[in-house]
């Protein structure tokens, strides 16, 4: 189960920490305290926390999603970063040539053409992926940096650019503003703290409609049903008439939409320009890991981002209450992924295949598997038919 | 059309080709590894995190014994347990190997980072004295030759090993048995298994040996060329490292012509100040050149068969 | 084998933490202790530059005033609301962000808590269009690095000008970070003084766009160098010590920045400061003092938050009073060094 893949992080972890001198209850008082609002000891506001880790999760969720459908069509989209970006800029443009529009119209503009954005991006991939076999694992990369350059190039004296020496864009229209639950007052005080603190957007409900979307996409449509054959296996695919070039294209639009949004989102729902922050975000990597906790399901992404979000969150906690450096959140993170991949990932058959060769599926495997060793006990006996 | 004629002029010069050699070298050692790995059927994307690693242990081991040699040895002994792990998970427990190499990634970023801290609380990593450094070396004779003199002959020790490791893979890939075991066992796990070859061993043996290069590289990115730890002071090497491989086709002389390519445009880079262009444009550059030319130029580029695919002996 | 020594270190640092805990606990007096949240940007306290410094002057107020003082950096930028937040949340009394990154955050969250005070580096709290919004719980602290570039301008000028340099080339030039105001400061005002010393010097400028990999500042060091020049000022952070190793592997001069970069390599041979350690404190102390005032502070070489360090050199005399000179004449406001990069 997944729950093992963590709790095995979390042990590894309380090892790393006492090894190195420092306390573990400590440490994960905090994370708990940041992430979840809960154990707080130096007077940390709970709503506050919680309120964090939800706008951490929001992105997380559209971009698991990104990652996840991919997967499931046997595709590995390491490209979700990128996508994001293609998004936001794509957002910010619009947001800021049409900022006189009425809400009603720019709002819905601005989301939809950061999902364009992202499509092309990742379309990009998918074209090269099924006309010449390009692996998209590098041309994805190759994507997210010419993302990153493109976007220092709109900010930083570029087309973009509020003023000469900002390296920020010009914000966007009023219009084009997601808006908060609560409203962005100063003075009304809600669970002791003003109301402006709480920055959970509209965004939240956007991420869990574009989660839906997904599930509803895989399991109750007939192109959800081609990427799946397609990822299962090319060859019995084709032989079932899906065209398996087609859906490799489609996958990749699709994947890059839902990146493109959580870009669009950033934007509309927390930022309302582009900075160069964004040059150093990591949302669409965080992403790879929120896909393969979540299972590829629609409620194992949502709970995966939630996780993912609340370490975020929790790891800044951590190191200004207990003193011990939020990296230890990207070794939970990566702990994680070990334990998942050395055990559940065969259990539900995302077989990524070898570059450019396609796996027969493999048998389902024994998806209780607990922890590593128990694998190592009765290894997973599947494909390996390469021939 | 100015800055076509900038870049034109620089590319005559011999310093270009010199920074371009530094670049291309620490794209090159990682390149050999993922080479070695994947031939023998092991994806690994995870040279960025063993070649980080490798960086902290480098400076690390310098600043405690004084000694570039002990050093290297460290980073690549560091990078070689990265390597260690990854194909544990891989081999042994058949994981998904591109998972496997995202982990080593993540872990290696906030491992490093975590022992900045633990080790030098918040100050400092601290600088490595140049006599404690991995040297510069003019080979006698041939650093006198005009041009290919400074461009080869006049650079960092780890420039000349990672040449002789480039012949040396290039030999044992395609000239000996040892290599045509390593492919055997990537091409076809099954037939290698049933002519009596230890599939796990060489795969272990091939992975280990990019941990141990991509250390090497960490130690020489550190020590070498900065002379302290900078957090991520990687910045995507090893991805690119990663494309420099498929780019040359999984040959080691296709890595390197890869890898002068991105080198060179590192190097162009780095003249921004006289090139009329867009500095963020001309940072693209490789980029949209290795989409270019995964788009077709080089044609298809066909991986070893059982690349990535886990293998499971039937007795096991 | 190096587990045990690790350990060794990590339970020395540990030990430290505990003594360093109970010496704030039993000398507190009576009165409240102010409490002080520093929040970096995403460069980390290992910057080797700004972070670290606000870090240094933070240490100091703790040693000095006995005020509680916690640090929390960020990890992307999206940390930097939830990071001021967490701190404002919890009624600490000064929050502190550190790098013109942080301008708009800054902005957003001193408007949510009007009762906490609040300072930023290198900038003002700002809405999302770059507008001051002046709140009076803000203090700017701003920076003329311009001043500090000034400095160490005249000495590479004066070099040049008196063939004093490695091999008088009449070039010298400088690797920027990534082009932002805090760095092109530096730059602006570097070129401007070696041009009045030596009009016909000739100053590259060239930028890594990055401040993490040393690499990638040693390959534009390089270039520059085989464009002959011969004095380098890196203006990148932890990215810019591969200017100095670049400068020590050609035997030419370097120049660092921000800190006092003399141990850096022997090649460093003047830095130029701007001293975010004495700003912080100062805003700290003016907290403990009540003497607390919103609106910006401006750190230069007329209140000696700005200036430059000689380091592994031994300066002509001639050199030495045209320093003297011109810093007098920046302080006396008869000379001001410009913000913006001279053509």
């Amino acid at each position: 189960m997944p729950f093992a893949s963590v709790l095995f992080a979390f042990v590894v972890g309380a090892i790393v920490v006492t090894v190195t001198g420092g306390n573990p209850i400590d440490a994960y008082q905090g994370l708990l305290c940041g992430g979840l609002g809960i154990a707080c000891t130096q007077g940390e506001n709970p709503a506050l926390q919680i309120a964090n880790t939800i706008v951490y999760t929001i992105p997380l969720i559209t971009t698991g999603v990104a990652v996840a459908l991919p997967f499931r069509a046997g595709l590995f989209n390491i490209g979700a970063e990128g996508q994001l970006l293609a998004g936001a800029m794509a957002c910010t443009a619009l947001g800021i040539k049409l900022h006189d529009w009425p809400a009603v119209i720019l709002l819905p503009t601005v989301l939809v053409g950061g999902m364009l954005a992202g499509a092309v991006w990742a379309g990009i991939a998918g074209v090269l992926k099924a006309t010449v076999g390009a692996h998209e694992v590098v041309t994805t990369i190759m994507l997210n940096y010419v993302a990153q350059w493109l976007l220092r190039f709109l900010i930083i004296g570029g087309p973009l650019e509020l003023a000469e020496g900002t390296s920020k864009s010009l914000p966007i229209g009023d219009g084009a503003h997601l808006a908060t639950f609560l409203p962005n007052s100063d003075t009304l005080q809600i669970f002791g703290l003003p109301a402006s603190v709480y920055r959970v957007h509209v965004g939240l409900v956007i991420a869990l409609v574009a989660v839906a979307v997904f599930a509803v996409l895989l399991w109750r449509t007939s192109l959800g049903y081609e990427i799946r054959a397609a990822g299962q296996s090319q060859k019995a695919a084709r032989y079932a008439g899906v065209s398996v070039r087609r859906t490799i294209i489609v996958t990749m639009l699709i994947a890059g939409a839902f990146s493109g949004l959580a870009g669009a989102i950033q934007i509309a729902g927390v930022d309302h320009n582009l900075t160069d922050k964004y040059f150093s975000d990591t949302t669409g990597f965080d992403a790879i890991a929120v896909a393969l906790l979540g299972l590829g399901s629609a409620v194992g992404i949502v709970l995966a981002a939630i996780l993912f979000g609340a370490l975020h969150a929790g790891g800044a906690v951590m190191q200004a209450d207990a003193g011990i450096s939020s990296s230890l959140v990207l070794v939970l993170q990566a702990l994680i992924l070990f334990s998942i991949a050395a055990n559940f990932l065969n259990a539900i058959r995302l077989r990524i295949p070898g570059l450019g060769q396609a796996p027969s599926a493999p048998a389902p495997a024994a998806v209780g598997a607990a922890l590593m060793t128990e694998a190592a006990v009765a290894p997973p006996q599947e494909g390996t038919t390469t021939t | 059309m100015s800055a076509i004629t900038d870049i034109l002029q620089l590319l005559v010069t011999a310093n270009l080709w010199q920074v371009a050699m530094v670049s291309a070298v620490l794209l090159l050692l990682p390149a050999l590894g993922g080479v070695i790995s994947e031939r023998s059927g092991v994806v690994n994307i995870a040279m960025e995190g063993m070649m980080l690693t490798g960086a902290f242990f480098a400076v690390w081991a310098d600043l405690n014994w004084h000694s570039p040699w002990i050093a290297v040895l460290v980073a690549m002994i560091a990078g070689g347990l990265m390597a260690l792990i990854h194909a544990v998970v891989s081999i042994r427990f058949r994981a998904d190997q591109i998972v496997s190499g995202i982990a080593i990634n993540i872990f290696a970023a906030g491992l490093t980072v975590y022992l900045v801290r633990t080790i030098y609380g918040l100050q400092d990593v601290g600088h490595v004295v140049p006599a404690e450094a991995l040297p510069t070396w003019d080979v006698p004779l041939l650093s006198a030759i005009p041009f290919i003199g400074k461009v080869v002959f006049q650079q960092n020790v780890v420039v000349y090993i990672a040449l002789i490791v480039l012949v040396l893979v290039e030999i044992v890939l395609f000239r000996t048995r040892l290599g045509l075991r390593i492919r055997a066992v990537g091409e076809h796990p099954q037939a290698a298994d049933t002519a009596g070859l230890n599939v796990y061993v060489i795969r272990y043996g091939a992975v280990i040996t990019s941990g141990l290069l991509s250390g090497l590289a960490g130690a020489f990115l550190a020590i070498g060329v900065s002379n302290t730890f900078v957090p991520n002071m990687t910045d995507g090497r090893g991805y690119i490292a990663l494309a420099a491989m498929i780019f040359g086709k999984w040959t080691p002389r296709g890595a390197f012509v890869a890898c002068i390519i991105f080198g060179l445009g590192e190097a162009i880079y780095a003249n921004n100040s006289t090139i009329h262009v867009s500095q963020y444009l001309l940072s693209m550059l490789p980029y949209l050149i290795t989409l270019v030319v995964l788009a077709g130029l080089v044609g298809r580029s066909t991986p070893p068969a059982a690349d990535g695919i886990p293998y499971a002996a039937g007795s096991e | 084998m190096g587990r045990s020594q690790l350990r060794y270190l990590a339970l020395v640092g540990a030990v430290l933490m505990v003594v360093a805990a109970c010496g704030s606990t039993s000398s507190g007096p009576a009165a409240k202790q102010v409490k002080v949240g520093l929040v970096t940007d995403i460069g980390g306290l290992n910057d080797k530059s700004f972070n670290h410094l606000a870090y240094v002057g933070l240490q100091k107020a703790i040693a000095d005033f006995n005020v509680k003082g916690e640090v929390t950096e960020s990890k992307t930028g999206d940390d930097y609301v939830p990071n001021l937040t967490n701190f404002a949340s919890k009624n600490y009394d000064l929050v502190i962000g550190v790098g013109f990154l942080m301008q708009e955050a800054v902005g957003k969250v001193s408007g949510s808590f009007p009762k906490v005070h609040f300072a930023i580096i290198d900038g003002a709290g700002t809405d999302a269009s770059g507008k001051d919004l002046q709140h009076s719980n803000v203090q700017s602290l701003f920076f003329k690095e311009q001043d500090a570039g000034a400095m160490v301008g005249v000495i590479a000028g004066m070099l040049e000008k008196n063939k004093k340099a490695p091999g008088n080339t009449n070039v010298i030039s400088a690797v920027g970070g990534v082009s932002i105001p805090p760095v092109n400061h530096y730059i602006a005002g570097f070129k401007w003084a070696a041009t009045m010393e030596d009009p016909g010097i000739k100053v590259l400028i060239g930028y890594s766009n990055n401040f993490t990999d040393p690499a990638k500042c040693k390959s534009v060091a390089q270039s520059q160098i085989g464009q002959k020049s011969e004095i380098l000022f890196q203006v990148a952070g932890g990215c810019g010590l591969g200017v100095l190793q670049a400068a020590g592997q050609a035997k030419v001069y370097s120049i660092g920045v921000d800190a006092d970069q003399k141990d850096a390599d022997a090649s460093v041979i003047a830095s130029a400061l701007k001293k975010v350690d004495q700003a912080t404190y100062t805003a700290i102390k003016n907290v403990v003092n009540n003497q607390f005032q919103g609106g910006a502070l401006t750190f230069s070489i007329a209140n000696n938050g700005a200036g430059y360090s000689l380091d592994n050199i031994q300066l002509p005399s001639d050199i030495q009073a045209e320093l003297d000179k011109v810093q007098a004449a920046i302080k006396a406001g008869s000379m001001t060094p410009p913000a913006d990069i001279p053509a």
